[in-house]
């Protein structure tokens, strides 16, 4: 598996869509996103990595329905594809495999 | 709550149009949502960061079409390839617009290059933009004189005292003289002229051998052009030779040999003489000590930046402070630029010149303008005919225009393949018209008397305007076929085959109508222009200027034996008499004026010219006497003669040696005391009827005949009446007396025939140009005409088909296919006659006598219109109607 091709902001944005599913879409991501981290986050970054991510077949995207808020315009909503789950899934894993291995019963201290 | 619409033009500016709907959805929701939260002017903000967050590859990159989309250079591979096709398709109207087209580019090149030429006149000189001409200005009672020259001291005075002026080259053309090589002692007689250092270093004159800057700077140094090198020594590397110039001494050293003038160079000198030869001569110093004389023509070389009206300002204030002028005289001075010289001067005196030297060459501006129509004109000619062949023909190509509209090609793609057909016909026309012009430059100098050339070594500025001249006539021909052609609705191109456009024939008529206009107008023209020359070449002027040999008279001992030399001429068999003149009439020397009043009479003077005759004078130019006596002999020489208009000046109806005083005189320039100092009082003994002294552009102005020893001017010429046979021998028996008088002397001799039609050589030429420009537009018009009326006849095909199947003669059917272009040209006459009648008034209006503009005039150049019409359109008429109906009418 190539983790490499995973940038640490295309995994938050690919969770986001996890998240957030079935309604995944730029504006709900970015709100949420600056939301989480008190970041401001613009659509234009968090739809570029939307981008990247069908691209690399981690999600695909379909035209929903128009609101009146986006002057009549339809948005493109995100959802994860089966191998955009497996990577999540692997991300998780490596992630929780070295937290375990730190040493489980006792109190974390940092120097 | 809208977002700016600033920022939302901007996205749409540079993001992908296929991500505009979700993008700019995006960006309105989270303003929404910012707007409620932040409030709108926090929102606005954080909306411009976000539209220029969407400033990255990915939403820039445009989609690439599903649709193939042909780059610009497939296409234009297909319109050339077309383009060659239907040109070869249809090699008769191919032929018939590359043919007008070479034809109208020819003419527009040759009178370009003409044009050019006599534009750019005198700026060969590397500072030519910085070189002003002097040009004095003065006023007084009975004068008012503009005149290129001005005082030594003012040309002197101006060079040290004023900031403005960087240098000063002055020249004076002092009279003919000999130069002989005294090696060899090759002799002849040249103008000679006088300059000082600055000549040199002002001008940039190119050199054959030496240096010119510093050519002039020594006393007894002399410059020539190549051509005198050649016929003094036969060579042109004599640089450091020696000259002798007759009436001076100490031989002079040629310091540099200059290139032949270019023909676009007013200079015409072929010698200048270093004025530091005259610097210690005794009359030097007076000579040039008067402020207000006219001795030298001077060039200022103003400085970078200089102000052209303060310099000559101060000029006229240096001269004012300085120059002592007679009461109500008033005196300035003006300066013109280099480059104005030659097109610039036509009331501008030739001044600091001997009156036996020529006037520098000037050009005339009107012609200059009115050349520069013709020639646009031509080309437009050219351009109309294009486009009336091609709409004609354009029916026939509705298919081709229907088929690639169905497949999808737009508007510009049609115009632009119709552009593509017009510049490769202009193209090969404009390569065709520059093989043309070299072919027929060498006569056109010939006839022009200039030197042009159109090849590798022109002027980058023709080729730059021949290069735009392509690119209108291309655009220009080919902008109405296209815009028109590509107009069409596909369902109309495709149903009926045929365009049908009433505006487009009318418009195509117009044309033709406009180009037999100017064709007519051309025809009318050249009538006249002939007509005028024959007027002035055979009208009656007063005296018999047929088989009149004039011999100069150029050294002092020619002049002092003229009574001799009479008796000796008159002993010739073949001469029948000879007379003894100051100017001859047909003069293109100057002809002295005075200032005349009868005497007792405290009247203003009245201006007139004055010849010194002889006894023989009206006996050998056979003008009439009409009242009084002749010249008798020597006694005669307080007496004078006067013209019927001089009579008629001073009021003297009957002859009765009424006594009239001569206090000044001029050559030219300014009023002047006679050289004798004193005011010359002579009798009235006679009136003579006028005669034609000068070109028929001019009326024939007061002239006094004074006696041969008169003290206003001496005789310069003997003119004999020869017989026709054996003018050689006539010749030589002359030079015989001549050289036994005067062994040193140089025979010079013209006829006065042909000095008088070289008045009119000018027009001459201007006709000649005329008749081939008017030949160029009636042959191209006819080339339209032709293309039009095959077209047509094709076009009613079937029409001629069946009235021939009911009857119609073939005269009836030739009838019917030429009337329609007929009447076009009966209303190109209608247009042509007025204006041409206008336009050749004006032009007569310039000569004093001229023809009357008749009527048979238009009706020849009407009739040759229409025949010429008619013989283009009947052939192709004539062949339409002779086509077996059978033929045209079995298939549909």
């Amino acid at each position: 598996m190539r983790r490499s091709d995973l940038g640490e902001f295309e995994e938050v944005v690919l969770l986001a869509v996890a998240a957030l599913s079935p309604g995944a879409y730029s504006v709900i991501i970015a709100e949420e996103l600056e939301h989480e981290t008190g970041n401001s986050v613009s659509t234009g970054a968090v739809h570029a990595a939307l981008q990247r991510l069908e691209q690399k077949g981690y999600l695909t995207s379909h035209l929903g329905e128009a609101t009146a808020e986006r002057g009549g315009r339809r948005k493109r909503l995100f959802t994860v594809t089966a191998l955009g789950g497996r990577i999540l899934q692997d991300v998780r894993a490596v992630r929780n495999r070295l937290w375990d291995r730190i040493l489980p019963n006792i109190r974390l201290e940092w120097s | 709550m809208q977002p700016p619409k600033f920022a939302d033009r901007l996205l749409r500016l540079f993001c992908a149009p296929h991500l505009h709907e979700e993008v700019l959805g995006d960006l309105h929701e989270r303003y929404v949502v910012r707007a409620n939260q932040l409030g709108e002017k926090r929102a606005r903000r954080r909306y411009w960061l976000d539209v220029l967050a969407y400033v990255r590859p990915e939403f820039i990159r445009r989609k690439p079409t599903e649709f193939p989309n042909p780059t610009n250079a497939i296409m234009i591979r297909n319109y050339l390839k077309i383009t060659f096709r239907t040109l070869t398709r249809n090699k008769l109207y191919t032929t018939l617009n590359v043919a007008g087209l070479t034809f109208g580019v020819t003419c527009f090149l040759l009178i370009g290059l003409y044009l050019f030429d006599e534009l750019t006149f005198d700026q060969q000189h590397s500072q030519s933009r910085r070189i002003y001409r002097a040009i004095q200005h003065k006023k007084g009672p009975t004068e008012d004189l503009t005149i290129a020259a001005s005082s030594y001291k003012v040309s002197e005075e101006s060079k040290k005292n004023i900031g403005e002026i960087e240098n000063t080259a002055r020249i004076v053309r002092t009279g003919r003289a000999n130069l002989t090589n005294p090696e060899n002692k090759n002799t002849f007689q040249e103008t000679i002229a006088f300059a000082n250092s600055g000549m040199m270093e002002v001008f940039d004159f190119e050199t054959v051998d030496g240096s010119s800057k510093s050519a002039l700077k020594e006393p007894n140094t002399i410059v020539i052009v190549e051509e005198l090198a050649q016929r003094l020594f036969n060579t042109s590397q004599v640089t450091g030779k020696n000259i002798s110039l007759e009436s001076m001494d100490k031989p002079l050293k040629i310091t540099a040999v200059l290139k032949n003038h270019p023909r676009n160079s007013s200079f015409d000198f072929n010698s200048i003489i270093s004025e530091e030869t005259l610097l210690h001569d005794a009359d030097f110093a007076e000579w040039t000590s008067n402020w207000a004389s006219q001795n030298f023509m001077t060039f200022f070389l103003l400085k970078e930046k200089a102000n052209l009206d303060v310099a000559a300002r101060k000029i006229t204030q240096l001269l004012n402070a300085n120059a002592k002028l007679d009461v109500g005289n008033t005196m300035s001075y003006s300066l013109q630029p280099l480059a104005d010289i030659h097109l610039y001067s036509e009331n501008i005196v030739d001044g600091a010149r001997n009156s036996n030297v020529a006037e520098m060459g000037k050009g005339v501006l009107l012609y200059v303008k009115i050349f520069a129509v013709v020639a646009l004109f031509v080309l437009l000619i050219a351009c109309i005919n294009y486009m009336n062949l091609t709409t004609a023909r354009a029916s026939n190509r509705s298919k081709e225009i229907g088929i690639r509209k169905a497949n999808g090609a737009f508007q510009s793609h049609l115009v632009k393949q119709f552009l593509t057909e017009s510049m490769v016909v202009t193209a090969v026309s404009f390569l065709l018209a520059i093989v043309v012009v070299n072919l027929l430059l060498p006569a056109f100098n010939e006839f022009t008397n200039k030197q042009l050339s159109l090849g590798f070594s022109t002027d980058y500025r023709i080729w730059l305007y021949a290069l735009l001249a392509l690119a209108f006539t291309g655009i220009l021909s080919g902008s109405y076929p296209s815009l028109l052609l590509s107009k069409f609705s596909l369902l109309s191109l495709l149903k009926n085959l045929k365009l049908q456009n009433k505006g487009d024939l009318s418009l195509r008529k117009g044309l033709v109508v406009f180009q037999f206009t100017i064709s007519v107008v051309m025809i009318i023209t050249t009538i006249v222009l002939f007509q005028q020359i024959r007027f002035a070449n055979s009208k009656n002027l007063g005296f018999n200027k047929e088989l009149l040999l004039v011999v100069d008279i150029n050294s002092a001992k020619i002049r002092s034996g003229a009574e001799t030399i009479k008796a000796e001429f008159s002993k010739i068999p073949t001469v029948k008499n000879v007379s003894t003149t100051s100017r001859v009439p047909g003069e293109w020397k100057t002809i002295s004026t005075i200032k005349i009043r009868p005497e007792g009479n405290a009247d203003e003077h009245k201006i007139s010219y004055l010849l010194g005759v002889d006894e023989n004078f009206a006996k050998t130019f056979e003008v009439r006497l009409l009242k009084g006596r002749n010249f008798m002999n020597t006694s005669d020489s307080s007496s004078i003669i006067l013209n019927e208009t001089a009579a008629k000046l001073l009021n003297i109806t009957n002859v009765s040696g009424q006594l009239v005083e001569i206090p000044e005189r001029a050559m030219g320039g300014s009023y002047s005391p006679l050289s004798t100092g004193q005011t010359f009082h002579a009798r009235v003994i006679g009136i003579v009827s006028d005669f034609h002294f000068q070109s028929i552009r001019e009326k024939i102005g007061p002239m006094v005949l004074a006696y041969q020893n008169n003290p206003v001017y001496p005789i310069d010429y003997y003119t004999s009446r020869v017989e026709g046979k054996d003018i050689p021998g006539t010749l030589a028996k002359m030079n015989e007396v001549l050289t036994k008088i005067d062994p040193t002397h140089i025979l010079e001799y013209h006829f006065l025939d042909e000095q008088l039609a070289r008045f009119y050589a000018e027009d001459q030429r201007r006709e000649t140009l005329l008749i081939w420009t008017a030949l160029a537009t009636i042959f191209i018009a006819c080339l339209g005409l032709f293309g039009l009326a095959t077209y047509a006849a094709e076009q009613r095909i079937k029409e001629i088909g069946v009235r021939k199947v009911l009857g119609a003669s073939i005269f009836n059917l030739t009838a019917l296919l030429s009337k329609d272009f007929l009447k076009l040209v009966l209303i190109a006459n209608g247009i042509a006659f007025p204006l041409a009648w206008w336009a050749m008034n004006r032009w007569l209006s310039e000569f004093a006598y001229h023809i009357d503009i008749e009527w048979w005039f238009f009706a020849v150049a009407g009739s040759l219109a229409i025949v010429i019409a008619l013989a283009t359109v009947s052939y192709q008429a004539i062949k339409a109607a002779l086509v077996n109906p059978v033929k045209s009418l079995r298939s549909e």
